[in-house]
């Protein structure tokens, strides 16, 4: 205890600019996490709806791409992209990031990491919004359908509309677990906040001050601690105002990281 | 024929492939033994009657719920390595893997405690059985079943998590660890891929089949 504690362990924080390069590498962190959150929104709500589709073979092969992404480990996709995706796709990547990207995104394993990324969390998010849309009654789009609304306008306006209210919750705890899952990039070479991490505790040839691993990670752990928590605080929130303007009780669609809670488990 | 070129590559690598595996899932069943114990000390502590307590448990799960496992596998080996802790990876491996997920177990059990009705206890209280009692043939009976699924859900995440333990510490060889080395020998990645994926959805695929199971049969009919 007294060696986790003792200030001189502490001192590489303010030295140099330690502190703000670690900082920055965070910043990295989120960032891709925002980015691939975007993409794996879209991506799966594509998926969702082709699941939902009444063509059983669409159906079918969306529902076997989705199962299988979603029971790969994320680090499988990570380093499986990082080998295979095509030599030339990174150097187009290289070549059209814009000079002002941080440094770490001028590395072509980038795109890597942003596919596997995206394919994994696409597929859960895709789960998710099945399970939103499930959980209406089935009343709400026969309701809809016998008011003339046609397949599309009834998705549109009826169904989507509430089917991805229910999947808020899940889709922020999907986010806090993408949060952290960011950091597997680190392996791949990307110069995010572990790789930053492992800099700094192996960087002390110009000062006398050490950095030692254990306190390094530690203070890494406590940055994703406070954004997550934070993160996960607002959501609850955010939940409860609108159930006070709604006044209804939300039947909400919970995750658990990378998994669907169902409604009756909670 | 790319399937025959597949299996042979397989037989090339079978005790590489073998070995892998077991190693994975002695990993994951080993942390999910952790992760229990610790889960349904920490659910204990959350459903105590004792504020302090109650606190203390809400601070382990937002901790551990939200710090990347990566990060606690470098504290705990590299971390306590370099603090002079003779911290083998196994032990690191393992212990991140299940402090990480008994978060995630304490809130699944939590919340199956919750999900039986207060009317229920207060019911059997009346009825003149002790507080042990109520738990023993009220509540845990109810909170079993939803905890189920949740639990298997965990099950699955377990298996997944447990790649990044061989990718991070050096001295295990995983079955994502072990194709890899395939990999570097043969240059063959997507060979080599190929089968750690097919050892992974087994694994996951296994998991699943087994959580329906008990489902089904533990299921309350209404």
């Amino acid at each position: 205890m007294s060696y986790v504690f003792d200030p001189s362990n502490w001192e590489w924080l303010i030295t140099g600019n330690n502190f703000r390069y670690i900082l920055e590498g965070f910043l990295i962190n989120l960032e891709i996490a925002v980015i691939a959150m975007v993409f794996s929104l879209i991506v799966g709500l594509v998926l969702a709806l082709l699941r939902l589709v009444r063509n059983p073979v669409v159906a079918f092969v969306a529902g076997l791409w989705v199962d299988l992404f979603r029971n790969l480990p994320l680090i499988f996709l990570i380093l499986y992209m990082a080998l295979a995706l095509p030599n030339s796709w990174r150097d187009a990547w290289e070549e059209n990031v814009p000079g002002w990207a941080p440094e770490a995104y001028q590395s072509g394993f980038v795109f890597a990491a942003l596919v596997a990324l995206v394919l994994y969390n696409s597929a859960v998010i895709a789960e998710i919004m099945r399970a939103g849309i499930l959980s209406l009654p089935r009343g709400q789009s026969e309701a809809a359908l016998a008011l003339g609304l046609s397949y599309r306008q009834s998705m549109q306006q009826v169904i989507l509309p509430q089917g991805l209210r229910r999947m808020v919750p899940a889709t922020v705890s999907q986010l806090i677990t993408l949060n952290k899952d960011t950091t597997l990039v680190s392996i791949i070479a990307i110069t995010e906040v572990m790789r930053r991490g492992r800099i700094v505790t192996s960087s002390n040839f110009f000062t006398d001050v050490q950095a030692p691993v254990l306190h390094v990670f530690l203070f890494i752990g406590l940055l994703f601690v406070v954004v997550n928590y934070s993160l996960s605080r607002l959501s609850r929130r955010l939940e409860a105002g609108q159930q006070e303007r709604s006044g209804t009780k939300m039947e909400a669609i919970g995750g658990l990281e990378d998994q669907l809670q169902t409604a009756e488990a909670r | 024929m790319p399937g025959l070129a597949l299996i042979s590559f397989l037989q090339d690598h079978w005790d590489a492939y073998v070995s892998g595996f077991s190693v994975t899932v002695r990993l994951v069943l080993i942390s999910f033994a952790i992760a229990m114990a610790v889960g349904t000390l920490i659910a204990a502590l959350r459903v105590a009657p004792s504020p302090g307590l109650n606190r203390l448990g809400g601070i382990y799960v937002e901790t551990f719920r939200n710090v990347p496992l990566l990060v606690l596998l470098f504290i705990s080996f590299a971390g306590l390595r370099r603090a002079g802790v003779d911290i083998n990876a196994w032990t690191a491996g393992s212990a991140s893997l299940g402090l990480y997920t008994g978060a995630y177990v304490a809130e699944a059990l939590r919340s199956g405690v919750f999900s039986v009705g207060k009317g229920q206890i207060e019911a059997s209280l009346s009825l003149g059985m002790s507080y042990r009692k109520t738990l023993r043939h009220i509540v845990l009976p109810q909170a079993f079943r939803t905890v189920i699924s949740p639990l298997g859900s965990l099950m699955i995440a377990m298996i997944k998590n447990s790649a990044i333990i061989g990718v991070s510490l050096l001295a295990l060889g995983d079955l994502l660890k072990e194709a890899r080395i395939v990999v570097s020998n043969t240059f063959q990645t997507d060979e080599a891929f190929f089968w750690a994926a097919v050892g992974y959805l087994l694994l996951t695929g296994l998991a699943t089949l087994l959580v329906r199971g008990l489902e089904r049969r533990y299921a309350i009919r209404r």
